[in-house]
């Protein structure tokens, strides 16, 4: 994954956060989703779907685990995209 | 920081709760007159939260059963089903289930909770997939979690989500379990089963389905909705609670995989914890012997649940999508829903409060359960208050 792929994904999921984080805030890579966007388990199913959706893969609840700023659900995505 | 620091939000959140002088996630129910009516805050009330779907709490040959039991062989096994807590009832009781639902293997455990931990965790683990509806109970997501397989939850009831879902996971569906429920138990809506078992057969996985809210309560037989939808055969495993239309508590899990025998050796809740007491088990003996005998115990809780449900529609209110004996009511903000719960019971009503993420889509709930105990006068009485109480639930 190359530094612009992951440029690409980050301005598409930058705008999906905008739209669906409780506290506005500018995004960026070590925003936290929860700290910071004020993100709660419900809201983020939410967005979850819709990234399905964007990005047309799933992804898995297990790495919620993992999931604490933008450039960990980036990275997510990179992966969930490289593998499938 | 300390470890408790954590639950000071719980703290501030239910402050929240207290100014109307009753938690409404603490109730206690001080009497039990019947199935269908107790006192709780010092004042007689219809029980409608109750998921008493066929009123057996009362049931006399129940409870004779039980007393039975209870005089000849003790309060407690005081085991696990591995060790000493397992009696000829527990073992009568399973194939009694396995009968029932015309499978060749059954299992009891201790609740409907465990079941699912259970069952989910021994059946799968990592490098299995387990696929979810969004709306599951807390006990399959707990299970899922501790299974250790990949999880991948769908969109409640959304078929074109599932199969997208079991599309992309390639081969991988051959060790991919798909879990649904019979019922809702927020919403009371049920699961387009015939339809997932049909891209359960077309991408070769596997399928559990709970029936907790929907056993004695679907089916002409009262097997639930795999009996309802007409594909028992294709169901893999399913699991269901005896808390509900059974009237007492436990769980268990029915299949026609000969495996599931095997599953006692490795399902850590079935192992480590204690089995369900003697008087339990005679009383689900007895229950499920009623739902087999006595099938317009189901044909009246269906025309309590359509009494209700259609009388509630009437008023305008925002409703689950299928009428059926849970009927959810859904209520603007989190505090109309509080204080239209405790008006409720002022007036003599219980039903359930239900906030988020408890309820699904952030919605705020009151969620009533109807059984066949209940009278229409009861019902007419629960309907009458809804009515004086219209502008609680609006915008």
């Amino acid at each position: 994954m190359t530094t612009t792929q992951y440029h690409d994904i980050f301005k598409q999921v930058e705008g999906l956060l905008l739209r669906y984080a409780p506290q506005q805030v500018p995004i960026q890579d070590d925003t936290n989703l929860i700290n910071d966007l004020g993100f709660d388990s419900l809201k983020v199913m939410d967005m979850l779907n819709e990234v399905e959706d964007v990005f047309d893969i799933t992804y898995p609840l297990n790495d919620l685990a993992s999931l604490h700023t933008v450039r960990d659900f980036v990275l997510q995505i990179q992966k969930i995209i490289e593998n499938s | 920081m300390g470890i408790l620091d954590k639950l000071n939000a719980i703290a501030t959140t239910r402050q929240t709760l207290l100014p109307e002088g009753v938690d409404p996630f603490n109730v206690v129910i001080e009497k039990i007159y019947s199935s269908t009516e107790g006192s709780i805050a010092g004042q007689k009330v219809i029980l409608a939260g109750t998921n008493n779907y066929l009123g057996l709490t009362f049931d006399q040959q129940c409870i004779e059963a039980a007393q039975e039991s209870l005089s000849k062989e003790g309060t407690g096994t005081t085991g696990s089903r591995m060790a000493n807590g397992t009696f000829s009832g527990h073992r009568d009781l399973e194939q009694e289930l396995a009968l029932f639902y015309g499978c060749s293997n059954a299992i009891v455990f201790s609740t409907g909770f465990v079941t699912n931990l259970g069952m989910i965790s021994a059946l799968t683990g990592p490098g299995d997939v387990i696929v979810l509806d969004a709306d599951s109970h807390a006990s399959i997501y707990d299970a899922c979690k501790m299974s250790g397989a990949e999880m991948i939850r769908f969109r409640h009831n959304n078929m074109v989500d599932l199969e997208k879902k079991l599309k992309r996971l390639g081969p991988r569906t051959a060790k991919t379990l798909i879990i649904v429920e019979g019922i809702y138990s927020m919403l009371g809506d049920c699961a387009p089963l015939a339809e997932v078992a049909a891209l359960k057969q077309k991408y070769g996985a596997w399928v559990m389905v709970d029936e907790a809210h929907s056993m004695g309560v679907l089916g002409d037989h009262g097997r639930g909705m795999a009996e309802a939808a007409g594909v028992e055969q294709e169901v893999d495993f399913i699991v269901g609670t005896f808390s509900k239309s059974l009237g007492a508590i436990g769980g268990y899990c029915v299949s026609n995989h000969p495996e599931l025998d095997l599953v006692r050796y490795v399902s850590r809740s079935y192992v480590f914890t204690a089995s369900p007491s003697p008087s339990t088990i005679a009383s689900v003996r007895q229950a499920l012997r009623v739902v087999q005998s006595k099938p317009q115990l189901r044909t009246k809780l269906w025309e309590n649940a359509d009494r209700l449900y259609q009388g509630l529609e009437k008023l305008g209110l925002e409703l689950g999508p299928d009428p059926g004996p849970i009927v959810a009511i859904r209520v603007a903000t989190r505090e109309k829903a509080l204080f239209a719960w405790k008006s409720l019971l002022d007036q003599g009503i219980y039903v359930n409060l239900v906030f988020p993420p408890a309820a699904p889509a952030g919605m705020s709930l009151l969620r009533c359960s109807i059984s066949a105990a209940h009278t229409a006068e009861q019902i007419d009485y629960i309907l009458k208050v809804f009515s004086e109480m219209q502008d609680s639930f609006s915008n």
